[in-house]
């Protein structure tokens, strides 16, 4: 886990559960947003990502994992994406591999603690997250993999959903606005089961 | 209002910020004054399709290039400003 500058926990709340619905803070990993640069740096960046984590970087608002499961790149623009390490496993630490594979093609700025993750799953998810999120989440169009950056009430977000059964999202937020979307969604699953 | 933006998909127009003509271009470092005037301050306002920047600050952080019936609000095109400033220099080079 990588060390935190905050003593504190970004929701204080302990997870809240409507029926089957959960909605819980999920721990945070290590994060890094890499951000091409100029000119021939996206090209290269993708060829660069593909030699070194056996993956294409998403051209679409997706989240894909590494061959070795590591690590998940969320697309985060047509120049940028996010990288989250999959649990503690990353070898060597996030920051460090990605320096060393395309440091020179991309800006890397850790993300670890601007970003917290609220995670919410069950057979609901769905019904509470569309009260929030403008964007249509029915199964058809938005699925695991699937990413949207947009606005929860309020909140910008980047969504993506990591599951089909149950239906789980993980909402990434900006940590100082965690505990109010946390109690929006509470807010949004009593009145999506009422 | 909706609006496609070419990586995100169909979103709300609360999603994004109006910034203005899009038509209108920088001058020379020498050009007079009246160019400057005109590019700083002069702006028309046609009854009719429309050229205007729109970022997407809630979604993507993309500049769009979007092409609006001043009239109707009818939307006919959105492109992402990096494209189209790309055409242009393409166009200028040729
Ligand atoms: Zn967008």
């Amino acid at each position: 886990m990588v060390e935190s500058l905050f003593a504190q926990p970004p929701v204080s709340a302990a997870p809240v559960r409507a029926g089957d619905t959960v909605l819980v803070l999920a721990p945070m990993g290590e994060a890094v947003s890499l951000g091409a640069f100029a000119g021939a740096g996206r090209a290269a960046l993708v060829v660069r990502v593909r030699e070194t984590f056996g993956v294409d970087l998403p051209e679409q608002p997706r989240a894909v994992p590494s061959a070795d499961g590591q690590v998940v790149f969320v697309w985060c623009g047509p120049t940028q994406w996010l990288a989250l390490a999959a649990g503690d496993a990353v070898e060597g630490g996030l920051m460090a591999r990605l320096r060393a594979a395309c440091g020179d093609l991309c800006a890397l700025t850790s993300q670890s603690d601007s970003r917290t993750t609220l995670r919410l799953f069950g057979p609901q998810a769905r019904e509470v997250a569309g009260r929030l999120v403008p964007v249509d989440l029915h199964d058809a169009v938005f699925g695991p993999g699937h990413v949207a950056l947009t606005l929860a009430g309020h909140i910008p977000v980047i969504l993506r959903q990591v599951a089909r059964n149950p239906v789980t999202y993980e909402f990434l937020v900006f940590r100082s606005f965690a505990e109010s979307l946390f109690h929006d969604l509470h807010v949004a699953m009593n009145g999506a089961l009422s | 209002m909706r609006l496609t933006c070419p990586f995100c998909g169909s979103r709300g127009v609360e999603e994004f910020t109006y910034r203005g003509d899009a038509t209108v271009r920088r001058p020379a470092g020498d050009a007079g004054a009246a160019a400057w005037v005109d590019y700083v301050y002069l702006r028309d306002n046609p009854a009719g399709p429309h050229q205007e920047l729109w970022y997407h600050g809630a979604g993507c952080r993309s500049w769009l290039v979007v092409t609006r019936d001043t009239r109707t609000h009818l939307i006919s095109d959105v492109r992402a400003a990096r494209a189209v400033a790309q055409a242009e220099r393409e166009e200028g080079a040729v």
